[in-house]
């Protein structure tokens, strides 16, 4: 009886992970299954978009079978390379890391695939050149680019007698306080402009996109952190620190946790919780899927009052592309990236689709692109000479890391020395990149 | 006589043989998981390693940029000191107090013991969403509950100053398992001593003092041990607040620095470690801190019986 | 289980009236105090339950009580998320380390408590230190050798070393065995049976309440596993474990905290059924594990 009782949690156990083995996937024999890593979240409507496109390439191409994987993030990139278990195409939203993409060689050098091909890379705007490739080694081409500028609500701007988009930050400060709305009992209700690093931010955060609207530099010619000494970083983060002591930081922090997801359809600039909000030209199609009411206007961020003529410039991202170390079916992998980044159709309808920018130069003036007046907003923006990325090094994104820790910590008050705060971030940005160039990121 | 030795070490070779086929299992997992680790770390603790291209010999330097460049590595020390130094006191306070409570009971034992040992269940993943939910600053049951009482609730997980207690309250929450061994070990108290103590005029103070408390004191240095061990690995719970909390940021593409979330202030040592050996892929500097830690938790785990021997000793004696 | 140890002794002789009632109104401050923390130690889980029946707007809202209860959550997660894919790991790795624990650590018990060998203690010495060493310290080359087995990405790196013995299983289990009375073995051996025999049989028999306690226990570890399984199976979503479904499922798919609170509990749900199908077991071990420590 009791033996039995054994064997059947024995028996129970075998027929679970039997099962559990049967619904895992199975390679089939036929075409080469091709396995796609990218960042869009399945739960948003970008996921589906580039599911659908890929289909097409799939259904054109019966050699291969491409299997999309969506919310894929650079930590889990890395894991699956060093863990010998990477995919055929890995992409990622943070170009920053395409410095110790290349250095690690993580990410294989492109340029083999690129001359047997012919492709010439000045097919892509220069922007997107530059963030692709580190040291003169190419391991990533652009698939689709962002920029970043000012969403406004219409309706509470009207309401608050508004009628133009702020240009200066001195503006942008301004209208904030003007559009912000309280409780009876004190809390924020409705809030202008919440410059807080690290709400509703990717990487990288706020303080290092408006870099680029302040005119603060990263490094100078050698290659050697200037944050301490650019004055330029010390005016922007007190002009972001003042803004949030006049909301009060514990005010401003309770009524942000409160807000619904960022990439969901309860986002606060959606819902009429923000009044203005800098955020990238993805938001157009966002709002379209999920409130195509919404009376909003587009605009380039507003500047540093001392820096009129960088008003229309905006900060460059994008997402970047590439085939991991060890792939399997190189050849494969190479042609459908090839494919991704190259092919002036599929870009168009993607961009059309999710509202990134296309990134080849024939794309960008595609007549597949649909017109869209807030879109176009971006479009310029992107075509604009001044505007820029934040620095390729060989630590990747991680000397925003220390940045980003250090303004957090400012911002909320914790502290007090600006500038020594900044000079000791240059100390340790400059530690690292030393490191990196005895040829590792940390010992 | 040959052969009757020969029959015994035939007897005693078959024992050895019995012992080693008992015991293979064990030996097999102790050599390939533990002891050979622990030699390879101390290898590759003198190395740089990524897992990209092999390990290469680098001396000290991982030593050196731990314990003198690393701006990291203090505060995560301090943070873990910080966690068990709090948390461990109040876990045990907490199990005890309830354990009392509950012994003393005159109905509904069984009861009380369920509810008490339940939080104790809940996944650590599951019951750390919850509380950061209950915790959330804005619309969190906590602080709304507070805010009826016209008081205004602090940040819990957003702020640095409070996401450490935080953190401790759910610790505290899941004190079952220590309650319900203090439960049984105060059942286990001879009668008889409560007896002659009470005809000795001791009240219920004194008895508690003098009777319970030296009678279940090596239990509590049990659940002591217990507690620094674990908060030597503490991983899980401050690896997810800090995870949600922050989630209020970014696409699920891209994490910003979010381990240690808010201001590093939950950035424990095991998480700083995880940070450089699978974020970082510092596969070398990561086995220097593991290096750290093994001989910390040696030296912890020492300390504290070596030092509590002498108290439970004394306990003993007033037996 | 008795109650009120401190007290009932000295029911035999009836306390003067001043003592009966001091007594009395100690015992009612007791059970006040007791029931106060009790409703503070449920509350959690109300709050969850309660949000995790509220509708997407309410849940960014200040409102505790749903209106109207939102019953169909529970169907949203399904589709939300792959919680079948999870629930089935999560019984694979749980069944097969589980069993792997029982069938290892078993011999390795016996083998530690009844059978007398030169360098018994010392073993048993390792065995303790082991299990006191934070995991921590040896991950990194033992991720190292998974990666060359090209196993990190399934589950087998979690489950493969619960079959080479576990240091909490062997541990609790010796103890146990040490508590069976010797003479029942040497019955058994004087009936001829081999030492295998004897643990497969007698011990066996008799080390059944410590056999479930150690399962239990085995299963619950599993299921709460989070930090093997993030380091294993964390870029793999189709290996995901509940615990690693979870931690993400907010995250990953944007949805707000009704949703979540209600895959919280549904992740809860079952360790909470599994306790109350084996609510004595449970409690025995737990003792165990501490009384014999």
């Amino acid at each position: 009886m009791r033996r039995m009782r054994i064997a059947v949690v024995v028996a129970a156990a075998l027929a679970l992970a039997a099962a559990a083995a049967a619904a895992a996937p199975k390679g089939k024999a036929g075409p080469t299954k091709l396995t796609v890593w990218v960042g869009w979240s399945s739960a948003t409507h970008e996921l589906k978009s580039f599911k659908s496109l890929v289909a097409e390439y799939d259904a054109k191409h019966s050699e291969v079978q491409v299997d999309v994987v969506g919310n894929i993030n650079d930590d889990k990139i890395l894991a699956a390379i060093r863990g010998g278990n990477a995919p055929d195409v890995v992409s990622s939203f943070t170009p920053s890391n395409v410095g110790s993409f290349c250095t690690s060689g993580a990410w294989i050098d492109l340029a083999p695939y690129l001359n047997k091909d012919h492709i010439n890379v000045d097919i892509f705007p220069k922007a997107t050149q530059y963030y692709t490739q580190y040291a003169g080694k190419r391991c990533a081409l652009p698939l689709l680019a962002d920029t970043f500028g000012l969403y406004y609500n219409r309706t509470l701007f009207k309401k608050a007698g508004l009628t133009r988009p702020p240009k200066t930050m001195s503006e942008l400060a301004a209208y904030a306080k003007k559009l912000t709305q309280k409780n009876a009992d004190g809390s924020l209700k409705v809030v202008g402009y919440t410059p807080f690093s690290g709400f509703y931010d990717g990487a990288p955060v706020k303080a290092i996109r408006n870099a680029q609207s302040w005119a603060a530099q990263f490094m100078d010619a050698k290659g050697h952190s200037i944050l301490g000494s650019d004055p330029a970083w010390a005016k922007a983060l007190k002009w972001q620190k003042n803004l949030i002591d006049w909301y009060g930081y514990s005010k401003l922090v309770r009524f942000q946790a409160g807000l619904g997801d960022e990439f969901s359809a309860s986002n606060a600039f959606e819902l009429g919780k923000l009044a203005m909000a800098e955020d990238g030209e993805w938001r157009v199609a966002f709002i379209q899927n999920e409130h195509p009411g919404l009376q909003y206007g587009t605009a380039p961020m507003p500047v540093a009052d001392d820096h009129p003529q960088l008003y229309g410039s905006g900060y460059i991202n994008g997402t970047i592309i590439g085939i991991p170390k060890g792939v399997k079916h190189g050849d494969q992998a190479w042609a459908l990236v090839k494919y991704l980044t190259t092919n002036s159709h599929f870009l168009a309808q993607f961009s059309n689709e999710i509202r990134n920018v296309p990134t080849t130069k024939a794309s960008l003036t595609s007549p597949e692109i649909k017109p869209d007046p807030h879109f176009a907003t971006f479009l310029k923006i992107f075509g604009n000479p001044k505007s820029t990325t934040s620095p390729i090094t060989a630590v990747g994104a991680a000397y925003q890391d220390l940045i980003e820790n250090f303004v957090v910590k400012y911002q909320a008050g914790h502290a007090k020395d600006l500038v020594g705060g900044l000079k000791n971030v240059d100390k340790q940005i400059d530690a690292q990149l030393a490191q990196a160039k005895k040829g590792g990121r940390v010992p | 006589m040959t052969d009757r030795r020969r029959a015994r070490r035939k007897a005693a070779w078959r024992r050895r043989r019995l012992v080693l086929l008992l015991m293979s299992p064990w030996l097999v997992g102790f050599s390939v998981f533990f002891g050979y680790p622990l030699a390879m770390s101390v290898y590759l603790s003198f190395t740089h390693y990524d897992l990209l291209s092999s390990p290469r010999w680098i001396g000290f330097a991982n030593y050196q940029y731990l314990f003198h460049t690393d701006q990291q590595i203090w505060p995560a020390v301090s943070n873990t000191l910080w966690m068990i130094g709090v948390a461990v006191p109040l876990q045990v306070l907490f199990a005890f107090g309830i354990a009392l409570m509950v012994s003393r009971a005159r109905s509904g034992v069984g009861i009380f013991r369920t509810i008490f040992y339940l939080p104790a269940l809940a996944p650590p993943v599951a019951a750390t969403l919850g509380f950061v939910y209950l915790l959330n600053p804005a619309t969190g049951p906590v602080n709304v509950t507070l805010s009826h009482l016209g008081i205004q609730g602090p940040l819990w997980f957003q702020s640095p100053q409070w996401a450490k207690p935080s953190l401790v309250l759910l610790a505290v929450w899941g004190v079952g398992n220590t309650m319900i061994i203090f439960l049984a070990a105060i059942h286990d108290v001879p009668r008889h001593l409560y007896e002659s103590a009470e005809l000795d005029g001791a009240g219920p103070w004194q008895r508690l003092r003098w009777v319970t408390l030296p009678s279940i004191s090596p239990i509590i240095l049990f659940a002591v041990v217990l507690g620094v061990i674990q908060g030597l690995q503490y991983f899980t719970q401050a690896y997810v607040a800090a995870n949600v909390a922050s989630g209020q940021a970014s696409q699920a593409g891209d994490l910003p620095a979010n381990l240690g979330y808010p201001e590093g202030s939950t950035l424990f040592y095991p998480i700083l470690l995880y940070q450089h050996g699978f974020r970082y892929f510092n596969m070398g500097y990561a086995s220097a801190m593991a290096m750290l830690l093994l001989a910390v938790s040696f030296l912890v785990t020492l300390v504290i019986i070596v030092n509590s021997r002498r108290w439970v000793h004394y306990a003993g004696a007033a037996r | 289980m008795t109650t009120a140890a401190a007290t009932a002794p000295l029911a035999r002789r009836k306390p003067p009236l001043a003592v009966r009632r001091r007594r009395f109104l100690v015992a009612v401050a007791n059970h006040s105090l007791l029931i106060a923390v009790a409703v503070l130690f449920l509350a959690p889980f109300a709050f969850i339950a309660l949000t995790a029946l509220m509708s997407t707007n309410q849940a960014l809202s200040s409102h505790l009580w749903p209106q109207p209860f939102r019953w169909s959550n529970f169907v949203d997660v399904w589709s939300k998320a792959p919680l079948l894919r999870w629930a089935l790991n999560t019984a694979m790795y749980s069944g097969l380390a589980t069993l792997g624990v029982l069938v290892s650590s078993i011999p390795v018990a016996y083998a530690l408590s009844r059978l007398r060998w030169r360098g018994r203690d010392a073993v048993f010495l390792v065995v303790l230190v082991a299990l006191m060493l934070p995991p921590q310290v040896s991950v990194i080359p033992v991720y190292v050798l998974w990666a060359k087995l090209h196993l990190v990405g399934t589950l087998w790196p979690l489950i493969i070393p619960s079959w080479l013995g576990d240091a909490f299983s062997i541990f609790l289990l010796r103890q146990f065995f040490l508590t069976i009375p010797e003479e029942y073995l040497d019955a058994a051996r004087v009936d001829g049976c081999g030492e295998l025999r004897i643990l497969t049989t007698v011990v066996l028999r008799l080390a059944k309440p410590a056999i479930a306690a150690v399962a239990l226990f085995s299963i619950l570890y599993t299921f709460n596993d989070y930090f093997l399984p993030l380091l294993y199976v964390g870029e793999s979503p189709h290996h995901w474990v509940a615990s690693i479904g979870l931690s993400q499922f907010r995250s990953l798919h944007q949805v707000q905290w009704n949703l979540t609170m209600a895959a919280t509990l549904l992740v809860m749900a079952p360790v909470i059924v599994l306790f109350f199908l084996a609510q004595k077991a449970f409690v025995e071990g737990v003792t165990l594990t501490g009384v014999k420590g």
